[in-house]
């Protein structure tokens, strides 16, 4: 059995979604995961449950940090934002993303060359 | 967060998931209730969307952990828990590891003592042993003469150094009682040649090689429970042989020399001076007894210095004494060279390989026994393979878990089993006997512990990882499939036993075969005639000082009132002296023969010649065919006289009577008249060929050579006596006239007749022992396995049992069901072995005597062996598979 997020998206592509997500603004696990899939129109397949293993790595590597708050519904929720080194790792990595899908693109597309 | 940080705050980062993961559901779930969705399906659906909860938060957990370690720890812990929950099995198991990994474990231990490990010398690679050799006469090996060995010294190049010794017994007295003791004589280049360094005092000097200097280096065990590990032992004088010697030297505790094994070398516990004696020096054609040590030149290699070792034969021949040469001509010297380690370990190589190879096998089939066990283990285990399937565990997952639990058992085994072979290797190195070139201590060394865990860890995927790969195959079946006893899970593993279980038999057949043989080739062996009758003889030896007794006439008046004194002990029938005993070697010359081809310069003949005194044949039952034997009146005044054995009198003098015909020794000695015939006589221990041979009057012998320090063994008489009742109650009264005459002398070897017969075949009857208890033990696992797998498949086919019996079928048709898989399993299992031991015993047949390695009897005797134990453990299940009660069987369902 493979792990749902390597079925569905290359390895990494949860994760920059994520930090993608939480540059905008902080979030706590729930929303985050509504927006991912609201943003992408439900395009992408993703359990939800796959998003905490992807959040513990971020939060080891220091990408982000969580706090525990209330929300505005009086819910005890674990806040995740976006730290330093983690916007500037999404940084290399939409960029890197976006040569890789220049490339496939290219290569995608017929004819021209 | 550096790793140890994160090992405390972990148990918070779980609740903080745990929690956060709880708050997501719950926080959906309002959601849903809200959008109008009842409570109960909008728990489902939140359910749904997170995925699976538990593996979300363990592969979330695992990102904080070290995965690979930490779940082998959980497995280790959930291994070690399965196998308490499941003791019988874990006892069986382990014990059948540990047995296995045990015995390999002591027998490597040996192999790797002896065959693997080089020498414990300064570049043992570089160190020869040099040999001279007369083909002609049948000697193709001996030692070197010392007037040969100085020649050789002289013209050698090759080597940058070479040395000399002989084993030598010295008797030590002084304020204790006499202990005799085996030394050595060695040349002062022996032990720089090893690099040997003594721990205390020095070695011997060059000055030291020149005759008359009486000093001895101890060795550390002697030097420890003589005395007192003294540490100012330097200096002080010790009567050897009743002469003044001074210690000059201790030698550390790990030194041995000479080693075990080339030319019959023992290990000695003093060393003195080699000092050839003018005498010595002298002895062209004689005493070639010297064992000859050379380190090779460096960079020169083996082939050279062989080619030149071999071109030397000519030179040393060209020194002999003209009439020598002449009397030898066509019995050229050869000088050969081999390797000293090949030359320790050749006599034991062969042993040491088919026992390490037995070894081997039994592991293997302890092996299949554990996996077969494993394999019947998983069919119980479905459930809970189904359970972790389903909750998420992977088939990679699994594997590893399976593999941990076997690793577990091996480890355990392994560990047991080691503190089994040292137990094994202290009961085998007890039972070596002298005649086998073993060192009788043998550490555990660093590669014997690598060894272990090679052998667990290597056994773990021999036994276990077929059972895994089963089990793990169980998850590709569905989760929470029913149906345990039926479908293909079943079959597979029904075949998998039925597997195990024919490897088991064949591997077993082979040992059974190889130790089949080895007992067949024994009981030969004593069965054979050596030529004597052993029964009521006590034997003993008493060698007569040189220093005390220096005249002929003495020792020759010891010896004769010896005779005299024990002969007139109540219960003795008969009394005889002899220089050797039957089965004990003997000393070899060349003589010539008056009127034959060969007095005429050709070929002499190679002969045993032994020295004796008093009723002799008598007491050792050997039949004196013709003639007359020896009697008081041969003396040396009297005509010289001989007897030869029947071999050689048809040998020598071929369609004549021997009696008469007269031969001498050498070419010095004056002739001798033949005037009896005696019966031939195993010199050799049984099994080897019987040789020619001469017996002398002792009393004839010339004052000479109890002169010569070169003739010892007429100095060291053997006394045998014939009793009437049990010969060994004779000892003390013997003892006791040997000590009136002179109460200083040591005795040895006292021994019965049938202890030597008995000691002549140890080096057989160990071989025999050992390769017998292995099979034995190769058999009970085949034999548990079999059962086993038997037993299992009748409680899986109880059902099925229980149908035939409603339908029918008498219990005599299950029984014969039952038996007759077990008989195809082990038939299979035997037939494979057959071929395996065809292709594998001939290497053993050195070790075979009158036997041949493919021998039909023991073959066909071993397979019926094992098809009736097979049937006999396929009988007990079989039985209670007769005794199903149908209803029982069917209500199971």
């Amino acid at each position: 059995m493979k792990k749902p997020e390597q079925r569905d998206l290359f390895p990494g592509a949860l994760e920059m979604m994520i930090l993608r997500t939480l540059k905008r603004q902080p979030l706590h696990g729930y929303a985050l995961v509504q927006h991912i899939k609201r943003t992408s129109n439900d395009l992408l397949q993703i359990e939800e449950g796959s998003l905490y293993p992807a959040l513990q790595r971020l939060l080891k590597e220091e990408l982000v940090k969580a706090e525990w708050a209330v929300s505005s519904t009086n819910r005890r929720v674990r806040i995740y934002r976006l730290t330093a080194a983690g916007a500037k790792h999404l940084q290399r990595q939409v960029s890197s993303f976006e040569r890789m899908l220049e490339g496939i693109t290219r290569v995608l597309t017929p004819g021209e060359s | 967060m550096n790793w140890f940080k994160q090992l405390f705050s972990r148990r918070r980062l779980y609740d903080d998931l745990s929690e956060e993961i709880h708050e997501h559901l719950e926080e959906k779930i309002e959601e849903l209730v809200a959008s109008g969705m009842p409570r109960k399906e909008a728990a489902a659906a939140a359910r749904r969307e997170f995925g699976n909860v538990t593996l979300a938060e363990e592969d979330s957990r695992e990102v904080w952990r070290w995965p690979l370690i930490e779940n082998f720890l959980m497995d280790l812990r959930f291994g070690l828990r399965m196998l308490s929950k499941n003791l019988g099995f874990t006892a069986v198991a382990v014990l059948t590891l540990a047995l296995g990994i045990g015995a390999n474990t002591a027998i490597f231990g040996v192999v790797n003592a002896v065959l693997l490990r080089p020498l414990p010398f300064k570049q043992p690679s570089r160190l020869m042993m040099l040999f001279e050799g007369i083909p002609k006469l049948g000697f193709p090996k001996m030692g070197f003469s010392a007037p040969d060995f100085a020649v050789f010294e002289r013209a050698q190049k090759s080597f940058e150094s070479v040395g000399v010794y002989q084993n030598k017994y010295f008797n030590l007295s002084g304020d204790r009682e006499p202990d005799r003791l085996m030394a050595a004589r060695i040349s002062s280049s022996v032990f720089p040649m090893l690099g040997a360094e003594p721990m205390l005092g020095r070695r011997f000097t060059i000055g030291e090689d020149a005759p008359g200097q009486n000093v001895v280096i101890l060795s550390y065990g002697l030097w420890q429970h003589r005395f007192g590990a003294d540490p100012g032992i330097i200096g002080r004088n010790l009567e050897l042989n009743r002469q003044p010697y001074t210690v000059i030297g201790v030698m550390p505790k790990a030194f041995d020399f000479p080693l075990r094994g080339p030319q019959g070398s023992e290990p000695a516990e003093l060393w003195v001076p080699m000092a050839f004696t003018a005498t010595e020096l002298e002895g062209w054609g004689t005493n070639y007894m010297n064992g000859v040590l050379a380190r090779l030149r460096p960079g020169l290699a083996f082939q050279h210095a062989s080619a030149e070792a071999e071109s030397l034969s000519r030179s040393i021949g060209s020194n002999y004494p003209p009439e020598l040469t002449k009397a030898f001509q066509g019995a050229e010297l050869k000088v050969s060279m081999n390797s000293y380690h090949e030359e320790v370990v050749k006599s034991v190589r062969t042993l040491l390989l088919i026992l390490m190879a037995a070894v081997v096998l039994v592991l293997l089939i302890a092996c299949a026994n554990v996996a077969t066990l494993l394999v019947s283990r998983a069919a119980s285990r479905q459930k809970e393979v189904a359970l972790r399937t389903t909750l998420g565990a992977t088939r990679v997952r699994l594997l590893r878990q399976m593999l941990t639990e076997s690793l577990l058992l091996a480890l355990i085994g392994g560990s047991l089993g080691f503190a089994f072979a040292s137990w094994v290797k202290t009961l085998l190195l007890s039972l070596v006997p002298e005649s086998v070139p073993l060192p009788r201590d043998i550490p555990i060394s660093g590669s014997v512990i690598v060894f272990v865990l090679a052998a667990s860890f290597l056994t773990t995927v021999l036994f276990g990882l077929v059972p895994a790969f089963q089990v793990s195959a169980m998850a590709l079946y569905g989760p929470l499939q029913e149906g345990g006893r039926s479908g293909t899970p079943g079959r597979l593993r029904h075949r998998l036993q039925g597997f195990f279980v024919t490897v088991e038999f064949a591997l077993a057949l082979v040992l059974l075969i190889g130790s089949g043989l080895l007992i067949r080739s024994f009981a030969k062996l004593l069965e054979t005639n050596p030529g004597f009758r052993p029964d009521h003889v006590l034997t003993l030896n008493i060698p007569i000082p040189s220093e005390r007794y220096t005249q002929a006439t003495k020792v020759r008046q010891f010896y004769e009132q010896l005779l005299d004194r024990a002969g007139n002990i109540a219960g003795v029938k008969a009394v005889g002296l002899t220089s050797d005993l039957p089965l004990n070697g003997c000393g070899t010359i060349a003589i010539q023969i008056e009127g034959g081809r060969n007095t005429g310069g050709e070929t002499p003949q190679a002969i045993c010649q032994t020295w004796q005194v008093g009723n002799y044949f008598q007491t050792l039952g050997i039949p004196l065919l013709k003639g007359r034997s020896f009697t008081l009146e041969d003396r040396i005044d009297t005509q010289p006289v001989a007897i030869v054995s029947e071999m050689a009198g048809r040998q020598f003098w071929p369609g004549q009577d021997p009696i008469g015909k007269r031969i001498r020794w050498g070419v010095y000695t004056p002739w001798q008249t033949i005037v009896g015939i005696a019966g031939d006589v195993n010199d050799e221990p049984l099994g080897q060929p019987v040789r020619l041979h001469v017996y002398r009057p002792y009393l004839q012998m010339a004052d000479l050579f109890f002169e010569d320090s070169r003739f010892g063994e007429v100095r060291s008489m053997n006394l045998a006596a014939l009793s009437q009742t049990d010969p060994a109650s004779l000892t003390s009264a013997v003892i006791g006239q040997i000590h009136s005459l002179d109460p200083d002398l040591a005795v040895a070897h006292i021994r019965t007749m049938t202890q030597v017969i008995s000691s002549s075949v140890a080096g057989p009857r160990f071989n025999t022992l050992l390769l017998g208890v292995f099979a034995g033990v190769a058999l009970f696992l085949a034999a548990i396995g079999i059962y086993g797998v038997m037993a299992y498949a009748i409680a899986q086919q109880t059902h099925e049992i229980g149908i035939r019996l409603a339908l029918g079928a008498q219990p005599r048709n299950v029984l014969q069901l039952v038996l007759r898989r077990g008989v195809r399993l082990a038939g299979v299992g035997a037939a494979f072995g057959v071929a395996a031991a065809l292709a594998l015993t001939r290497l053993m047949a050195g070790l075979l005597y009158d036997v041949s390695a493919t021998d039909p009897v023991t073959f066909s005797c071993v397979v019926i062996l094992l098809l009736a134990i097979a049937l006999l453990a396929c009988y007990v299940p079989a039985r209670r598979a007769m005794r199903v009660d149908p209803m029982v069987a069917l209500r199971y369902e």
